[in-house]
């Protein structure tokens, strides 16, 4: 069956099942390898992608629900061969990437908050990483990193 | 140039980590690769009768299928050497590996899987320490007196190993001692679960093996695969891919001898992945224990003796576990002054998965048990708790229970870092007031893995630099940040020119692996003997284009220059270039390996650790508060003081404080890898949970300076250590709170509710009370 949604901004066609989880569409069809698969099961985050803006776990997303919608990855936060965005350069200069199996999925559940609230709080941040589970970090830098990407666009607002 | 020792220079894998670039295990796969799916077994325990794969082979897509058969009957361990590849007589556990298929998609592997018929006559199960060590118990290993091992032990039977500590005249300790206190522990299986699964590829190219695997510690992988196959070493390459997690549970090879096998026969590249399922039901976890140790002490609160009787959980195979068998003996008598003691530990076989390493290996635990007891006697003898520990922690030059001198202690100042943070006496205070409140307080001394390193450094012909080495990098940023930054700072170059190469057992010399927070102390210390080594060919070879003599000259800001006169200075660049020519290009290797600390060796049987190399020192304080309607716990407050030796980069080694303590929290309140029968019920991270943001307390860190002239620039391992103290410091505070013993792990809300309500139970008359 034959599924269109746009990718990362580019219009993409597939042919699979109408009930092919997501992620598996686009790590082994499209080679898009950022949306990592942590457990197939819908408990990790790992496999986190926007769909319409809003943070969906990918293995657990049947294809057939995102046609005609707009889905971003990991690789869509900024060209390969354009700077890191803000958020990206948050993690790791706040030390929050360490294996950074998790972090495709929290910087798009992080994203997310961010696109999502003008001036979220700790406690906004821990409620959109409550998907998503980190096994290295113990989080802290992680919502460090967060707040200060909030506090940076606040700033530069007001 | 500012130093970069002790500066939070970004990791060097950050950036394609943060792009989703970054090539895992779990994603790797090479033109033409083949889907590998493992038949495992159904039951705890049975004989194989048959295995009919003539159905399965027939399937569409199916390149191959491999069991008992098609590989040598070898078995082969880390120490003791008792696994097959595949089940060959007896299956021993559910999922162990009995056949694996190569198809072109992991559908038709699955399918084929499915369609292999197995006859197997089931065997009596013996899934726990009792049922394996009941007086004429089936013999799990038949043939156990057979096995080869790395170093002898005591073994008997389903005792898998054995090891012993008995120093001095116990008896005559106990009879003397004012009180004798007496408590009993059980500690459950904890699962690491990085967020990468075990996965592996593997091709064959001129008769050899070449592996790809998400190891930590690929020499090992490369011995185990030797020895299974029955090939030599170096007919096996083992190439680390970026590794999502690992925190022990990679050590040990585990799926790569199926992708080797299946490779060679199919010569196409194959690759296996566990399912989360798989993970966690086949894939080592932390071993659950039983603990049961007495004290004799003096009226003054010394600990005048101990004794211990330790049973460990093996699980069907063996793997780090018996080398982890001293740790309790190691633990018990290496934070607090026990000057006698008589203590026995059995690693023991069970028709359950193998269990292995996991951060701080059996630490945890140990440290959960001897804690609580602390506090026992400490309530006993209407001490306070802080005081009493403070009393008996070992003083800088005092000797463990086995005779190692403890040099650098620095107990003192730890207890008081953690004190300036959060005064104990505010914390107490804070118990008898309000809601139930409790505060508990944990010391710990700890190692650094002494296993061998080696480093090459060469200076390219752009006056970049690049390491060549075996160290993997788990996610530590011990590779990408610290090691590095030894690198730089040695040559005088910035931390942007300096290259890792990528981790493969063909180009760097051997290394001890991933573990016991070795890698940036180990691979420091090879890293910058070669850079010592480096730098004098940079200025031999610069002093001719400088016309100045060597000792006069400096490696400064990617250039070598006379001392004192900043205009007369060369690139790297051109000084290598030049090296060419003259000296050879300009590299060399360097090596480390940590000396044996000595120990009163006669006084011990069966042990692999026999002593804290490069000890660490720490202590970890909790305040929790308890919900005496819902038994839930919350960590009010938590505070680290860690011996860090000199902080090579302060951020990462917090970074390993906030992982390894939240860990610490997840074994404390709630991950269980439940067992039953032989059936690991959590099958899935529905029901194991690991902590989410939302379980994260906060932390304080005081991190200690406390150089130590063994490592890079002072350097101490910073990894493990925040694991260890978290189980009991919490566990001290709940009992605090609840007015009750707590003796096993996790501290679920159920567990805190029945010990609630258990009207049988208090603690001793002197410990306070609560107030509702
Ligand atoms: S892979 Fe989708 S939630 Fe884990
Ligand atoms: S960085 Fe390893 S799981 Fe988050």
């Amino acid at each position: 069956m034959d599924h269109t949604f746009t990718l990362n901004e580019q219009r993409v066609e597939v042919d699979a099942p109408a009930l092919t989880p997501l992620m598996t569409v686009l790590r082994d069809e499209l080679g898009m390898l950022g949306t990592k698969n942590g457990c197939a099961e819908g408990r990790c985050g790992a496999c986190t992608v926007l769909v319409d803006g809003s943070p969906v776990v990918s293995c657990l997303t049947p294809v057939a629900l995102v046609d005609g919608r707009e889905v971003r990855t990991v690789e869509g936060l900024t060209a390969p061969d354009a700077p890191l965005n803000p958020l990206q350069q948050a993690m790791l200069d706040h030390g929050a990437v360490q294996c950074g199996a998790c972090t495709p999925g929290i910087l798009m559940s992080l994203t997310a908050l961010l696109e999502r609230e003008s001036a979220p709080d700790e406690m906004d941040v821990r409620n959109a990483l409550s998907g998503n589970i980190c096994r290295c970090t113990g989080y802290h830098k992680i919502v460090d990193a967060a707040l200060a990407v909030a506090g940076a666009e606040n700033g530069s607002r007001s | 140039m500012t130093s970069l020792i002790g500066s939070n220079v970004v990791r060097s894998d950050g950036e394609d980590k943060v792009r989703g670039a970054a090539v895992y295990a779990m994603d790797f796969a090479e033109a033409r690769t083949l889907h590998a799916q493992l038949l495992r077994s159904p039951i705890a325990a049975g004989r194989i009768r048959s295995i009919d794969t003539t159905r399965a082979a027939a399937l569409p897509g199916v390149r191959a299928i491999v069991t008992a058969a098609d590989v040598p009957s070898n078995t082969s361990g880390w120490i003791l050497k008792d696994q097959p590849i595949f089940a060959r007589e007896e299956v021993r556990f559910i999922g162990e590996p009995i056949a694996a298929v190569a198809a072109d998609t992991p559908e038709q592997a699955a399918a084929a899987v499915a369609a292999i018929e197995l006859d197997l006559e089931p065997l009596q199960a013996l899934t726990d320490f009792d049922a394996a060590l009941a007086d004429g118990a089936r013999l799990i290993h038949p043939d156990w007196e057979s096995y080869a091992m790395l170093v002898p032990a005591p073994r008997d039977g389903n005792v898998a190993w054995e090891s012993t500590l008995d120093k001095g005249d116990v008896d005559a300790a106990f009879a003397a001692a004012h009180i004798v206190v007496e408590d009993e522990f059980v500690t459950p299986r904890q699962h690491q679960s990085p967020i990468e699964p075990h996965a592996v590829a593997a091709h064959f190219e001129q008769g050899r093996y070449v592996v790809y695997s998400c190891t930590q510690y690929p020499f090992l992988c490369r011995d185990r695969l030797a020895e299974w196959l029955g090939v030599s070493p170096s007919a096996v390459r083992v190439i680390a891919t970026t590794i999502g997690g690992g925190f022990g549970g990679k050590i040990d090879a585990l799926l790569e001898p199926y992708v080797c096998v299946l490779a060679r026969k199919t010569g196409r590249p194959v690759r296996l992945v566990n399912s989360r399922r798989e993970e966690l039901q086949t894939a080592g976890p932390r071993e659950n224990a039983r603990i049961r140790i007495r004290s004799a002490v003096s009226a003054e609160g010394e600990i005048l003796a101990q004794e211990s009787e330790n049973l460990m959980d093996n699980g069907a195979y063996s793997g780090e576990i018996v080398a982890c068998s001293s740790v309790p003996a190691l633990i018990f008598g290496g934070t607090y002054r026990v000057p006698t003691a008589r203590h026995r530990t059995r690693v023991v076989y069970t028709n359950t998965p193998p269990t292995a390493a996991y951060r701080g290996v059996s630490g945890p635990y140990c440290m959960f048990a001897l804690e609580q007891h602390m506090d026992h006697i400490a309530n006993e003898l209407g001490i306070d708790r802080r005081d009493f520990r403070m009393q008996n922690v070992h003083q800088a030059g005092e000797s463990t229970t086995n005779g190692q001198v403890l040099s650098d202690a620095i107990y003192p100042e730890a207890f008081a870092r953690v004190d300036e943070i959060a005064p104990w006496a505010q914390a107490t205070a804070d118990q008898q007031a309000g809601p139930l409140r409790g505060v508990g307080i944990a010391a710990v001394t700890w190692l650094t893995n002494p296993g061998p390193g080696g480093a090459t450094v060469k200076v390219n012909e752009d006056g970049t630099v690049t390491i060549v080495s075996a160290g993997a990098e788990i996610g530590t940023g011990a590779m990408v940040t610290g090691v590095r930054q030894i690198v730089a700072e040695e040559l005088g170059v910035s931390i942007e020119s300096v290259i890792l190469a990528p981790t493969d057992t063909d180009t760097g010399t051997y290394d001890g692996g991933a573990q016991g927070s070795r890698t940036l102390f180990s691979v420091g210390n090879a890293a910058k003997m070669a850079c010592e080594n480096v730098r004098e060919q940079l200025l031999e070879t610069a002093a001719g284009l400088l016309e100045a003599a060597p000792e006069d000259l400096e490696l400064v800001d990617g250039h070598v220059g006379v001392k004192g006169s900043p205009q007369a200075r060369v690139p790297l660049a051109a000084v290598a270039q030049t090296a060419l020519y003259t000296g050879g290009p300009i590299s060399a290797t360097g090596k480390h390996v940590t000396p044996p600390v000595p120990f009163d060796a006669g006084c011990m049987t069966g042990a692999l650790f026999t002593g804290f190399t490069t000890a660490s020192y720490h202590v970890h304080q909790a305040e929790v508060e308890v919900d005496p309607d819902t038994g839930k716990v919350t960590i009010l407050r938590y505070v680290v003081a860690q011996d860090v030796g000199v902080a090579i980069n302060p951020q990462q080694i917090e970074g390993q404080i906030h992982g390894g303590v939240l860990q610490g929290v997840g074994y404390a309140l709630y991950e269980d890898l439940r067992v039953e029968d032989g059936v690991v019920l959590d099958g899935s991270l529905e029901h194991y949970r690991l902590p989410t943001a939302f379980e994260a307390p906060p932390i304080d860190i005081a991190l200690l300076e406390n150089p130590t002239p063994n490592g890079p620039f002072g350097a101490k391992g910073a990894a493990e250590p925040s694991i260890l103290p978290v189980a009991s410091v919490i566990a001290s505070a709940v009992s605090q709170a609840i007015g009750k013993p707590i003796r096993s792990l996790p501290i679920t809300p159920f567990e805190v509710l029945r010990a609630l309500n258990d009207e049988t139970e208090s603690l001793a008359a002197a410990a306070p009370s609560p107030t509702r």
